[in-house]
């Protein structure tokens, strides 16, 4: 661009915008298929949901049957109102919030220690166990869980024949387990995956930062601890937040232990709450209700991510 | 490269949040389509020639091995009615999902036909306005069929046709009842001594099920006499403290306390393990359980010991109550009512095909007991004990809404199962659901 800048100024600019004007086009006309995508998958659905969270649907006539026919009528903030004041949602808010407490830091650190052996130069075949840590996560969520389940029932499971009954209920599914046998669940599926992202920030450090801190004496336990873990700490940010948002979600885990240990309710975790307010197995149901449930959830989960990301800098600062 | 890469990285982390934490909202808009759009389009293309019209069938049909499949009944019809052509198409999943993808079929106008509903099921369809008043055409057919032509109908309108029935029956493992020396109950009282008596053996002649809770205990209920959902005043009036109720609840507790009834969900690997090892030896079972529940004894000791009675006098009703049982309606939307119910009828009334799906026909004609039920229950007529179970049905007026009452009703049940809640505590929470479930649909009820 410097070569067309050092001719006369005036016609250089009547060319440069002409060009300039082009390229914007071609520019646009390039990123059109992602504004389709992004409007279409990502944008409308959004709009669509938080639309209707604003509606109910209601009997249209009187009677016992409301005359066969039902509404769309506008509430307002009501469906967030009952939402927001349901115990069930802001318990099932709770339930999660104390899994990703406990979670989220355990499952980060197996991912980094992994990584970290990984990148070192302790490990032989590393292709193949980096393959094999990563295969969980390659396991469909709710296949996972199923199998999870096989462990967790006494019946079939070579562990849990041995565990004691905790209330009347099989260990890994009493109520006082049962979260942390999700949480279970979820760490072998994602540790593989993180420590895939801690695995690419390895690797992406230059080698002559290593070659450096040789010269100057450092052991490789020092290396580790002074270079490499303060060099991942972006790719643990993404990790972090990438969990927090998994675990808002959470709800394979959570479904297939309902149908395991009976005893769960239908709100157990935002996500299955919504679901089931969707099904019309949770009343108010419906789209509305449903979709005030998930705008909620999007929006703590806006929140907390927010929270962790300005925690994180003012750290490293 | 390691510092430059520090800051896009984080946009990445935050816009990949954002992302993910606002599909979830995305997501629930989303209906899940799990059948191929051939129900439908069927539906929608009856442009064809003037007199030849096509009816798009969806069903929930087992369909397993060594039964008569859907498509072979259909295509039976098919060839002998040229001029009304029907295609069957399976859904695979649960029934709460195909009222989901029922109820957005019929607003994207390209609903089947004809569709299968639970008969708790039908009046939330009729409140949501997705079945078609069909009366004028049942009513033809109305000798052909039962008690349960009723389950169709909602508030004097009849919106489809019903197809098989659950009556809770009692069954039991006679050789194991010779054993311990064991009389089959014909009371609650019987039931609870009989319980007893197995239990002291190291059987269980009695079965709790927290999973089934909601249409088994209604359906208990039922046949003790309640009637939980009536009307006054136009107005729906709730009421599940009534004796019948409380006898069922009193019956089970004592069962409970004493840890005469074994406490596993039906569905679950506690159950098939106990019905295989044989601790299971009696259970309080709705009628279609019988079509399928023994599999597992095929080619061990307990084959064909296993029969059915009927369900044991519950506060002195001599009746049993409905546990499930499905219909089929017609949805709106449909251009060929009048040949859709033909379809209809006829199909519903091919009673030695549906029974060998491992259903109660509810049509009046009687079905002969499939082979395969009649070794697994040491060549008793089956059908002829269901057919009487199903003549002495107390029905259940279930209310728009009776699928968010399940859910609460369970979750008591497992914890009356625990020892940590009361059976009674189940109605209790059905009462308060139904409630809610009415008020939230804006119905009327009278507190």
């Amino acid at each position: 661009m410097s070569a067309a800048t050092v001719s006369s100024a005036p016609k250089a600019r009547g060319r440069w915008s002409r060009q300039a004007k082009h390229e914007a086009l071609s520019g646009w006309a390039f990123s059109l298929p992602f504004f389709i995508c992004f409007c279409l998958v990502f944008a409308a659905p959004i709009i669509s949901a938080i639309y209707s969270s604003f509606f109910q649907e209601k009997a249209a006539g009187g009677g016992l049957f409301g005359g066969g026919e039902k509404t769309s009528v506008f509430v307002g903030l009501e469906n967030y109102i009952v939402a927001g004041t349901d115990p069930a949602f802001w318990a099932g808010v709770g339930r999660v919030m104390l899994f990703g407490i406990v979670q989220i830091p355990v499952m980060i650190v197996i991912a980094l220690v992994l990584a970290l052996v990984l990148d070192s130069f302790l490990v032989r075949r590393r292709a193949g166990w980096r393959l094999s840590f990563f295969l969980p996560y390659a396991i469909p969520g709710l296949i996972a869980a199923i199998i999870w389940g096989y462990l967790y029932v006494p019946e079939v499971s070579p562990i849990a024949a041995n565990l004691p009954e905790l209330g009347g209920n099989p260990f890994f599914m009493a109520p006082q387990v049962v979260l942390w046998s999700m949480a279970n669940m979820t760490t072998w599926t994602y540790t593989g995956y993180n420590m895939l992202i801690f695995l690419a920030a390895l690797q992406a450090i230059p080698s002559d930062l290593y070659e450096a801190a040789r010269i100057d004496g450092a052991s490789g336990w020092k290396i580790t601890t002074r270079i490499k873990i303060p060099l991942v700490s972006s790719a643990a940010l993404l990790a972090v937040l990438l969990s927090i948002v998994g675990t808002i979600q959470l709800f394979n885990e959570p479904t297939v232990m309902q149908k395991l240990t009976g005893w769960m309710p239908n709100t157990y975790t935002p996500m299955m709450m919504s679901y089931n307010t969707m099904m019309g197995q949770l009343t108010p149901s419906g789209t509305g209700p449903a979709s005030a449930i998930s705008v909620l959830m999007a929006l703590i989960a806006g929140v907390l991510a927010v929270l962790y990301f300005v925690a994180q800098r003012k750290v490293n600062k | 490269m390691s510092v430059s890469f520090k800051t896009p990285l984080k946009v990445t982390a935050l816009l990949s949040v954002a992302a993910l934490g606002l599909t979830a909202c995305g997501g629930t808009t989303t209906p899940s389509a799990t059948e191929s759009a051939t129900a439908g389009s069927t539906a929608t293309s009856a442009s064809a020639p003037a007199e030849k019209v096509e009816i798009a069938y969806m069903h929930r049909l087992p369909d397993g091995e060594g039964m008569t499949k859907v498509a072979d009944i259909v295509a039976k019809w098919n060839a002998e009615n040229p001029n009304i052509q029907v295609t069957a198409t399976k859904f695979d999943g649960k029934a709460q999902e195909m009222i989901t993808k029922l109820e957005t079929d019929v607003k994207a106008n390209n609903a089947p036909c004809l569709a299968q509903l639970g008969y708790g099921e039908v009046p939330e369809m009729f409140v949501k306005g997705l079945v078609e008043d069909v009366t004028t055409e049942a009513d033809k057919y109305k000798d052909q069929f039962g008690g349960a032509f009723g389950q169709m109908t909602v508030g004097g309108t009849t919106v489809g046709l019903p197809q098989d029935s659950g009556p809770l029956i009692y069954m039991y493992n006679e050789a194991e009842f010779e054993k311990l020396g064991l009389e089959v109950p014909t009371t609650a009282e019987e039931l609870e001594a009989v319980a007893a008596k197995a239990a002291a053996g190291g059987k269980y002649a009695a079965v709790f099920t927290p999973d089934e809770a909601q249409n088994w205990l209604a359906g208990q209920a039922a046949g003790a006499g309640a009637n939980w959902f009536s009307s006054e005043n136009d107005q729906w009036k709730v009421d599940t403290t009534d004796a019948g109720t409380t006898a069922v609840a009193t019956m089970w507790q004592n069962m409970l306390d004493a840890k005469s009834a074994l406490v596993v969900n039906r569905w679950s690997e506690q159950w098939d393990a106990a019905i295989l090892d044989g601790s299971i030896i009696g259970h309080v079972a709705a009628a279609w359980e019988t079509g399928f529940a023994l599999d597992t004894l095929d080619g061990t000791a307990f084959e064909g010991q296993w029969r059915v009675a009927q369900l044991p006098a519950i506060n002195g009703s001599a009746m049993t109550g409905p546990d499930g049982g499905s219909g089929v309606a017609v949805m709106k939307g449909c251009e060929h009512p009048a040949e859709a119910m033909a379809f209809n009828a006829w199909f519903n009334t091919q009673v030695d095909d549906l029974a060998s799906q491992g259903l109660v026909p509810a049509a009046t004609a009687a079905a002969t007991t499939p082979e395969k039920m009649s070794r697994q229950f040491g060549g008793q007529d089956v059908m002829a004990e269901l057919v009487t179970a199903n003549e002495n049905t107390n029905a259940v007026n279930y209310i728009p809404g009776f699928s968010a009452v399940g859910p609460k009703m369970n979750e008591a049940a497992a914890a009356a199962g625990s020892g940590t809640g009361k059976v009674a505590d189940v109605f209790t929470a059905a009462q308060d659901a139904s409630i809610a479930a009415l008020q939230d649909a804006g119905l009327p009820v009278a507190n």
